[in-house]
């Protein structure tokens, strides 16, 4: 027998083809799915983050000023055609068009104000052309900008806190209010011109834009509503806007709150918990009949301004939404994010239409990178398949096929999406860890390959044995099978997680919380234990009792172990929570749960302990009597010890069954890990997240169990014939 | 002429309507070997287990080292009489009964130490010593599982003598053992014959009833058929039962 080459038949020409087409399908898959994740070939361009938008009062025109310092100017009606407009030196923050769209106007961090000619810019073509006028302030950088409809006035708001009102005819400032104590980030002017509105802290100011008076400040909450966790209380305010009617003002603040005042009464119209995250701007229609709130937790919500009800949510924003606007009419909302798009939706059907980027060009480092990743990955990928290729079998062309599903799944996913993942470094380096730890996986197995023999068949040393060779080659063999293994379960993780990041799992959200969920891992844990160490003890009685001579004791605990297993674990739950106190036993929660769960398995754990203690033969009772043993010497030092090794891997099993079902008692108000999943989730909309969490949690805890009981049983099992 | 170390009166052993052990009488002298020999199901493991009241008799008494009890008396007494009757005889059995969860060392030291309350290093010690006596001493921490049949048969011996009892009781100690495993317990045996232990040895093993056995018995049926001296009974035997036994075996 031949070794040395491996037992194997030799290959068919077809199975050839096939083997080759698998290796060739891996590598291509395989850099395709890296391009995938760290953006693609057509995706090698790096967006900046958009800060502000604006849309002319036609709908046709999108203005957004980025991180970059540029302004990106869309004509919609030109098909989304792209200028860029060069004049900030630092992030623009505001931009706005006057109603007639002949004026952009634009204020960034550099301080600057700056006043565009729309005709003379679009006639410059694609290099933009030059800013009509510049308004400097020396003092810093500038926040948020608002323009009285007619163009004749504007508001400034800057990092020094001043609203400054400004005339862009002259470019003099008319105004300089302040400083405001906190709030440095909205400012909002009505569309006659006449009020200006700043947020300072936890309340509003409105002065008349012309003279500087004060004329209201909006502060106080919500009367007649409920008292605790009051939206706005404590909050800063981060956007604000004037309504084209000039009746009301809405404000967002840090904490995610939208509120509606009423100008005239000073008071909340209605207010509404609207974003998981700060709000980033609020806008109203023309018509004064919707409002718009766009937030950090990556939403854009619709308001219905009369009775504040919710009218329309849009997701998509792989960011924060920094920005949003109404186009042409209500059922047009083009909003912006620091994933550096831009996107248009329909508000009828609440689906994103159009997507663009504000796109800086192509990085030639990273692409570089990306370039020789995707060659070493193709030639680990090719090394593997020959590798495969010698020790072919139709087992492991399956292995090799099965690696070729995750990365082609990566593949098709991106495919469905209408454009790219937007390029910001650490989008980027988040997207693309699972494929990182892919290319590990690799090397490592390649690595193997050379190292142990994995692909190379076995050569045999010499001057070794015969049965010394085929161990080898076995083990060889074994631990080529166990790589496959690892390695698929790798893929599986990659796939689910790749679907899941498609749908839209939220990772920060998951980040944010997973420390209140993990608290109730140790409540699971307790629960369990105390379950368990009451159901052992109960167990262990109930098969003594089982055992015995004695008609009513056998009696009694058939009865229990009959009732027990013949009725609901909810039911009983329920029984020891909520049916006890009408006979007058109050139990705690956790208690009843404890009571419950213990009790539950004891009966379950009762024919366990029995079958346990019938499999010690007669011959060990009489050898320990022979020695002058008592029953009770025997049972506790002979028998029960045996007995044990035999039980503790089903009470292991029990325990594993125990966790997972102590789930049950979060339905009688305990705080463990499936309570506090299912009560998160249902808050904020975030179920799969929440109860994902807790799986994993449950899943950990089984894993981590199982790795100990494998040690205990080990140890229990000691002086048995292997 | 000093006391039988053993003495048998009247025993009777029914299981449910089966008369098993048909009122036989018996005297083991102090260092006396008896071998009791016969076809299977003639009772004699039954009258063996009788002594030490593994099996309760039906019927008649036991008296071992000054301690009698009669059947049919059961209470807080008689259970006391059957410990201190179980103390004062070792037994060994067909199938070692080792216990599995224990080193050889530990199934050696459990009884004195859980019965009669011997302090650990004083047991671990004789323990020790009668390791050294059946010759397993490098066997000390082995799991019985790892033992042939004639080593777990030696310890189960060594475990019988740390009680120092004042008889032996062999229950076809060497029938479950291959057969090349079977001289090492033999020369154990013969060793503690030789000692002087007072020993009854239910067995098939012939060469070892004609060179240690003091006297030898045949059993059938529940009696004793015939009984006498080795030389007497192997070589001369007077009963047709006998007759026919022997000439099978032999």
């Amino acid at each position: 027998m031949d070794i040395s080459t491996g037992s194997h038949l030799p290959l068919s020409r077809a199975m050839k083809l096939l083997c080759l087409l698998v290796a060739l399908t891996a590598g291509l898959s395989l850099l395709y799915g890296i391009q995938y994740y760290a953006g693609g070939p057509l995706r090698l361009a790096v967006t900046s983050p958009v800060y502000d938008l604006a849309v002319s009062g036609d709908g046709n025109l999108v203005a957004a000023g980025a991180q970059d310092g540029a302004i990106r100017l869309w004509n919609i009606a030109n098909g989304w055609n792209m200028l860029t407009l060069a004049g900030h030196t630092g992030p623009v923050t505001g931009v706005a068009f006057d109603s007639s769209a002949s004026t952009l106007f634009s204020v960034g961090q550099d301080g600057k104000v700056l006043i565009w000619d729309v005709q003379t810019v679009l006639s410059a073509g694609s290099t933009g052309g030059q800013a009509k006028k510049v308004l400097a302030t020396a003092d810093g950088p500038l926040n948020s900008l608002a323009v009285a409809a007619n163009g004749s006035l504007l508001a400034t708001i800057g990092k020094d806190g001043i609203v400054r009102v400004w005339d862009p005819e002259s470019g003099q400032v008319l105004q300089a209010i302040g400083p405001g104590e906190s709030t440095k980030l909205a400012v909002a002017l009505s569309h006659d011109g006449t009020l200006v509105a700043a947020g300072d802290g936890e309340q509003i100011q409105i002065w008349e834009a012309r003279t500087g008076i004060s004329l209201h400040r909006l502060e106080g909450y919500v009367e007649g509503e409920e008292t605790e966790g009051q939206p706005g209380q404590g909050e800063k305010v981060t956007a604000l806007a004037f309504s084209p009617d000039g009746n009301y003002l809405a404000s967002g603040s840090d904490g995610g709150t939208v509120l509606i005042w009423d100008i005239e009464k000073s008071k909340v119209a209605w207010a509404t918990k609207g974003h998981l995250a700060s709000v980033t701007k609020v806008v109203f229609d023309a018509s004064s009949e919707y409002l718009l709130s766009s937030g950090a937790d990556n939403y854009v919500r619709r308001w219905r301004v009369s009775g504040g009800k919710f009218a329309g949510l849009f997701g998509g924003h792989l960011g924060t939404v920094t920005s949003v606007a109404f186009g042409a009419d209500a059922d047009t909302i083009i909003s912006g994010g620091s994933d550096g798009s831009v996107r248009l939706w329909d508000g009828v059907n609440q689906l994103e239409r159009h997507l663009v980027w504000t796109r800086l060009g192509l990085m030639p480092v990273w692409g570089t990178v990306l370039a020789a990743w995707m060659l070493g990955s193709g030639l680990l990928g090719l090394v593997l398949a020959w590798g495969l290729w010698r020790v072919h079998t139709w087992g492991h062309l399956g292995s090799l096929a099965l690696y070729t599903i995750g990365p082609l799944f990566s593949i098709v996913l991106p495919l469905l999406e209408t454009t790219a993942y937007p390029i910001s470094w650490s989008v980027r380096l988040n997207i693309a860890w699972p494929l990182i730890l892919l290319l590990v996986w690799y090397i490592f197995l390649v690595a193997y390959i050379r190292h142990d023999a994995i692909a190379i068949p076995y050569q045999a040393p010499e001057a070794t044995s015969l049965a010394e060779q085929l161990m080898a080659a076995r083990r060889s063999g074994n631990i080529r099978f166990g790589l496959f293994v690892m390695a698929t379960w790798l893929f599986i993780f990659i796939l689910l997680f790749s679907v899941l990041r498609r749908f839209g799992l939220d990772i920060a959200f998951m980040r944010k919380w997973l420390p209140f969920i993990m608290g109730g891992a140790g409540l699971t844990m307790f629960i369990s234990a105390a379950a368990i160490a009451l159901a052992t003890i109960l167990a262990l009685i109930g098969a003594l009792a089982r055992l015995s001579n004695n008609p009513a004791a056998n009696g009694i605990s058939g009865f229990y172990i009959s009732l027990i297993r013949g009725t609901p674990l909810l039911v009983q739950i329920f029984i020891w929570y909520l049916a006890l106190p009408q006979l007058g036993i109050t139990l705690e929660p956790k208690l009843a749960g404890i009571l419950a769960l213990g009790v539950n398995y004891g009966a379950y754990m009762t024919e366990i302990f029995r079958a346990g203690i019938q499999a010690i033969g007669i011959g060990q009772y009489e050898a320990a009597h022979a020695l002058g043993m008592s029953s009770s010497q025997t049972f506790r030092r002979i028998v029960m010890p045996q007995a044990l090794r035999i039980v503790i891997p089903p009470i292991g099993n029990e325990f594993i069954a125990m966790m997972k079902d102590s789930a049950l008692v979060s339905m009688i108000t305990v705080q463990e890990l499936t309570f506090r999943a299912q009560k998160l989730g249902r808050q904020n909309f975030r179920n799969l997240e929440t109860f994902l969490i807790a799986a994993a949690f449950y899943w950990i805890l089984t894993i981590v169990f199982q790795f100990f009981q494998g040690k205990l049983e080990t140890y229990m099992a000691r002086g048995e014939r292997r | 002429m000093t006391e039988p170390i053993i003495k048998v009166h009247g025993l009777h052993k029914y299981f449910g309507p089966l008369h098993v052990i048909k009122g036989v009488d018996l005297e083991v002298m102090p260092r006396e070997v008896v071998v009791i020999i016969g076809p299977s199901g003639a009772g004699k493991s039954t009258f063996l287990r009788c002594l030490n009241f593994l099996e309760e008799p039906s019927d008649g008494t036991v008296e071992i080292d000054g301690v009698e009890i009669r059947a049919r008396e059961p209470g807080r007494e008689h259970r006391r009489r059957i410990q201190e009757i179980r103390q004062k005889a070792g037994m060994v059995f067909q199938q070692f009964n080792l216990f599995p969860h224990m080193t050889a060392l530990g199934n050696i030291i459990e009884a004195p130490i859980t019965v009669k309350k011997m302090p650990e290093e004083k047991a671990i010690a004789k323990a020790e010593e009668l390791l050294a006596w059946v010759g397993l001493s490098e066997k000390r921490d082995e799991y019985p599982s790892r033992l042939s049949g004639g080593q777990q048969q030696r310890v189960a011996i060594a475990r019988a003598l740390a009680m120092e009892p004042k008889i032996m009781l062999f229950d076809e100690p060497t029938s479950a053992l291959d057969p090349e495993l079977i001289g090492e317990v033999v020369e154990v045996m013969e060793r503690l014959a030789n000692e002087g232990m007072t020993m009854v040895v239910v067995t098939h093993e012939m060469h070892f009833a004609r060179d240690v056995a003091d006297r030898i018995i045949f059993m059938d049926e529940g009696v004793w058929v015939e009984m006498g001296p080795p030389d007497e009974l192997l070589t001369n035997p007077k009963e047709e039962r006998t007759k026919r036994f022997l000439a099978h075996i032999l």
